[in-house]
């Protein structure tokens, strides 16, 4: 595996097997976790037939904030229902009201296996529309005589989406920064993560020209300088800004490019691991290589001198 | 963190891996603990023509367009590329792919293999940051420490996961029956009886500390039944008697039944009601139907009568049972006759846990009254309890168990943190306290 | 095989040849005990002259000699952070195995990355001239597993930024 999904899978392959024609309805209730924080419950609390869907997410709050109720709203729209006590969002899905044809029925799946990552989206929808706003403003003026607003771009969006690690998005008029601070809990790990954040910084150099401008620093970028919460100096986060330019925020283009870029940091923690788990397969190899030259060193067991029970011995003829 | 993320429960076994959260009631997902791999093997399996085809898929699967495609084979990134569980089942049968199996008898063999395949779980399959979850994984009866060592090394160093537990599969599944209505006290003490795919064993337990002396196994277990039932399938003639149909018929319809000579008699007068059809769709759209008959009593009894089935194992799983509680220290021989548990699919038919019990009491009773008997009548003894318990969660027996004790608020102190391990080192799992032992809630 | 690397590995192998003359030797101290002396140190008169044989700063190996055992250190090179953390590593897995390899000492010594203990015992069982080329070759794999862990370490980062950074292209 590569790439990550952007979607949940235990949500796709449940429903899948609920939305099947000839399928019976039982009762669920499943609880589940997903990357950053977030939790899932499935369950069917009134009606076998209906299926509610929550979701909690850490920093649901400070989604609310940036928009994530309208993004939720145009996603799910009549799904939505009240919350389960406990989480911040919830949809029901009725067995006996889906969709007639097979795609819209994938479709449906589809959409809610992605319900954090709309969640997530908000802010960049956000600061994406901000973009368009401050590009169209722009074309007005100078680089010189922009006032300072429309120069210096629009407010610095703070997801704290895990309990050391968030996501700031700011947008400008002729581009996007995305930055993600993230912490390694280990040495090893913050070696390895080093060498790829160096490749990520060094991509654009070599073929992948289009993409956006990576930039990895020990210490706070100048976009967040006097953001709550952020320590000046050189410390134990590291940040990696991305910079989306115009090409990658064209309307066509945007929910792919939001989708991929929030799997950014468990994608970057899943490959350091996976990493690990190669190099330990290496090292077990090695491990036996090394034991077999050892082996060589004992002496090969000496044959026995075999006898009959008659006493007699057996010798080689030739 | 929110309120506290829950626990992932991993049981790999032999035949199926279970996978999912502390709290729910049934894993998220079960499927083959299968994984496969670009093997040199598999490629070189194929003649002259196959290898180019071979040389090429890399470069699609990996995903990479353009650049990352023709990289991706001379950059080794080949250890990405593997399937684990039902597509790893779907890639070995196109080409290109070795299907391997990295657990056998329960114990890892591969752990090369094993490594990827728990990277797939928790990043393709669960989602989760494994460096926020405790985990709570489980080993099979006798499993050497090494292997513990082994594993926490993998956990630790590649995933830095949070905390970690290992249990013992057993003495999850004792924990597991704590949901049916007839065991009053939490004990973990007990005969658990798991019959998987493979093998059947015979664990005893006592205070949550598997006597290993006496565990036995049994060679018929479910895959067994499944050929049994096709044997009497192709005996008959059937129009269909594939290993499929074999394995449906086997969950469907088969049941125990107390006597088999009253059975046959039974199904000779309720021929209606007794026999049954099952309708099979042939691939290509057609579909025939299939008589079942008297395997449906017949395929589990060859726990009871393996003469039946097999010709070198004779033992029936009853007195296997009874050896096995003979053999264990004496003091503890009143607990596992009283609260013997059932674990795994193999044990789901109808009536199993009846049967085994009265037969059970049968051997039971017979050496009571033999040894009255020797004693001239004199000592009167004051009998002796089995019972067999039968409940809802059998089929994940373990993996339930896990849920259960990984939910309880206490388990993250019973759990080795990435904190201790890296102080001590992997030894630190040579011991974990016993979790929901005596001196728990 | 660079122009430095021969003559440091010749000369490794020809002092640990001379300094592989064991004997069988019971404990001093304690009666029926038979311990490696160069472990215990419990007398100064069966410890020999330890010796660092050294191609530059950062390789060396250390014998330390004695009556009836020889401790061997490595030191490996480590040109940056990531060869230090792959170094460190890889040691850990092996010292983690040091059962099966009878001769390796689980802990090394202060100062060295891995360390191996060889006693008479050991001499007596196996081959003496194997075990050096053991420890030779030893020598020579590690070094070049370390590159190629980098290379590919490197190699891998790569191919993970660029398969990322793919789809917005």
């Amino acid at each position: 595996m590569l790439l990550l999904d952007y979607g949940n899978l235990l949500i796709e392959s449940l429903l899948k097997d609920r939305f099947a024609p000839g399928a019976t309805p039982t009762s669920i209730d499943q609880i589940s976790g997903e990357f950053d924080n977030t939790s899932f419950h499935i369950s069917t609390p009134e009606s076998k037939s209906k299926i509610l869907i929550s979701l909690a997410i850490k920093c649901y709050p400070e989604l609310v904030k940036y928009g994530a109720e309208e993004v939720l709203q145009r996603e799910y729209g009549s799904l939505i229902v009240q919350p389960e006590s406990g989480y911040d969002f919830s949809v029901g899905v009725d067995l006996e009201q889906l969709p007639e044809s097979e795609e819209e029925k994938t479709d449906l799946i589809r959409r809610i296996s992605l319900m954090k990552r709309n969640a997530l989206a908000a802010p960049f929808e956000q600061a994406f529309d901000e973009f368009a706003s401050l590009q169209e403003q722009a074309r007005q003026y100078t680089s010189e005589s922009a006032p300072q607003g429309v120069r210096e771009g629009g407010e610095v969006r703070a997801i704290h989406y895990r309990e050391e690690e968030a996501i700031y998005i700011k947008a400008s008029h002729d581009r996007v920064t995305v930055i993600f601070s993230t912490i390694f809990r280990e040495e090893t790990d913050r070696v390895y993560g080093k060498v790829f954040l160096q490749e990520f910084v060094d991509a654009r150099k070599r073929g992948v020209q289009n993409a956006p401008q990576v930039l990895a620093r020990d210490d706070p970028p100048l976009e967040l300088q006097g953001i709550p919460g952020i320590k000046a100096g050189k410390g134990e986060v590291t940040y990696v800004t991305f910079v989306l330019f115009p090409r990658h925020l064209t309307p066509q283009r945007r929910a792919e490019v939001i989708s991929h870029i929030e799997t950014f940091r468990d994608y970057f923690h899943y490959h350091i691991k996976a990493s690990k788990a190669y190099i330990h397969s290496r090292m077990r190899r090695r491990t036996a290589d090394f034991l077999q030259v050892l082996r060589r060193a004992r002496p090969e067991a000496e044959e026995k001198e075999r006898k009959t029970a008659s006493g007699r011995t057996f010798t080689v003829k030739g | 963190m929110a309120p506290q993320t829950p626990a992932v429960v991993m049981d790999n076994g032999t035949g199926y891996t279970k996978l999912g959260f502390a709290g729910n009631d049934s894993p998220s997902f079960v499927f083959p603990t299968a994984i496969a791999t670009k093997g040199p093997a598999a490629g070189a399996g194929g003649s002259g023509s196959g290898r180019p085809a071979v040389g090429q898929k890399p470069s699609f699967l990996t995903g990479g367009a353009g650049p990352g495609g023709h990289l991706s084979a001379k950059r080794g990134t080949e250890d990405l590329d593997f399937f684990i569980g039902d597509e790893a089942l779907g890639a070995a049968a196109g080409p290109g792919y070795g299907l391997h199996y990295p657990i056998r008898h329960g114990q890892i063999e591969n752990w090369d293999q094993m490594e990827r395949f728990w990277s797939n779980s928790i990043f393709k399959y669960l989602r989760v940051e494994p460096e926020d979850h405790y985990f709570l994984l489980t080993e099979p009866p006798l499993n050497p420490p090494e292997n513990r060592e082994n594993t926490a090394e993998i956990m630790f160093e590649s995933f830095n996961c949070a905390g970690l537990y290992i249990a013992v599969q057993a003495v999850l599944a004792l924990a597991a029956s704590w949901t049916s209505s007839k065991v009053q006290d939490r004990s973990l003490t007990g005969t658990v009886i798991d019959s998987g795919e493979g093998v059947t064993h015979v664990i005893p337990v006592a205070e949550g500390y598997v006597i290993g002396s006496s565990i036995k196994s049994i060679p018929i277990a479910g895959r067994d039944i499944t050929y049994f039932v096709q044997s009497l399938l192709r005996d008959r003639g059937e129009p269909d008697s594939s290993l499929k149909t074999a394995e449906r018929i086997k969950e469907e319809f088969c049941y125990v039944c107390p006597d088999i000579v009253k059975e046959f008699a039974r199904f000779d007068r309720e021929a209606d009601d007794r026999f049954k059809h099952y309708e099979v769709q042939q691939p290509g759209g057609r579909s025939v139907t299939v008589d079942v008959g008297y395997e449906r009593f017949l395929a589990p009894e060859i726990f009871f009568n393996p003469e039946i089935y097999s010709s070198d194992f004779l033992t029936p799983l009853p007195t296997i049972v009874d050896t096995v509680i003979q053999t264990s220290p004496i003091d503890v021989r009143r607990g596992l006759y009283k609260n013997i548990v059932l674990s795994g699919g193999s044990t789901l038919y109808k009536d199993f846990g009846r049967r085994l019990q009265r037969d059970i009491r049968h051997l039971v009773d017979a050496r009571i009254k033999a040894s009255e008997a020797r004693a001239g009548n004199q000592a009167k003894s004051g009998g002796l309890d089995v019972q067999v318990i039968t409940h809802r969660r059998q089929r994940h027996g373990p993996w339930f168990g896990g849920s259960l004790l990984g939910q309880t608020p206490e388990f993250r102190s019973y759990c080795h943190t990435k904190a201790e391990y890296d102080e001590i080192g992997p030894s630190i799992v040579r011991r974990f306290a016993l979790l929901g032992g005596p001196g728990s809630t | 095989m660079s122009q430095s690397l021969r003559p440091y590995l010749s000369c490794v192998r020809s002092t640990l040849t001379a300094a592989l003359s064991l004997s069988n030797f019971a404990s001093q101290a304690s009666e029926r005990h038979n311990v490696p002396e160069i472990e215990a140190a419990t007398s100064p008169e069966l410890l020999l002259n330890p010796l660092v044989v050294s191609r530059n700063q950062d390789e060396r190996v250390l014998v330390e000699p004695s009556v009836n055992s020889v401790r061997v250190s490595i030191r490996i090179k480590q040109a940056d952070e990531i060869e230090g953390i792959l170094v460190h590593k890889f040691m850990r897995f092996l010292s983690q195995r040091a059962e099966a390899f009878f001769v390796l000492r689980r802990k090394a010594v202060a100062g060295y990355d891995i360390s191996f203990l060889i006693t008479n015992f050991h001499t007596e069982e196996m081959l003496k001239h194997k075990l050096v080329d053991f420890i030779i070759q030893f020598m020579e794999e590690v070094d070049k597993e370390i590159s190629e862990m980098k290379l590919f370490l490197n190699a891998r980062a790569r191919f993970v930024a660029e398969s990322f950074l793919t789809p917005f292209d």
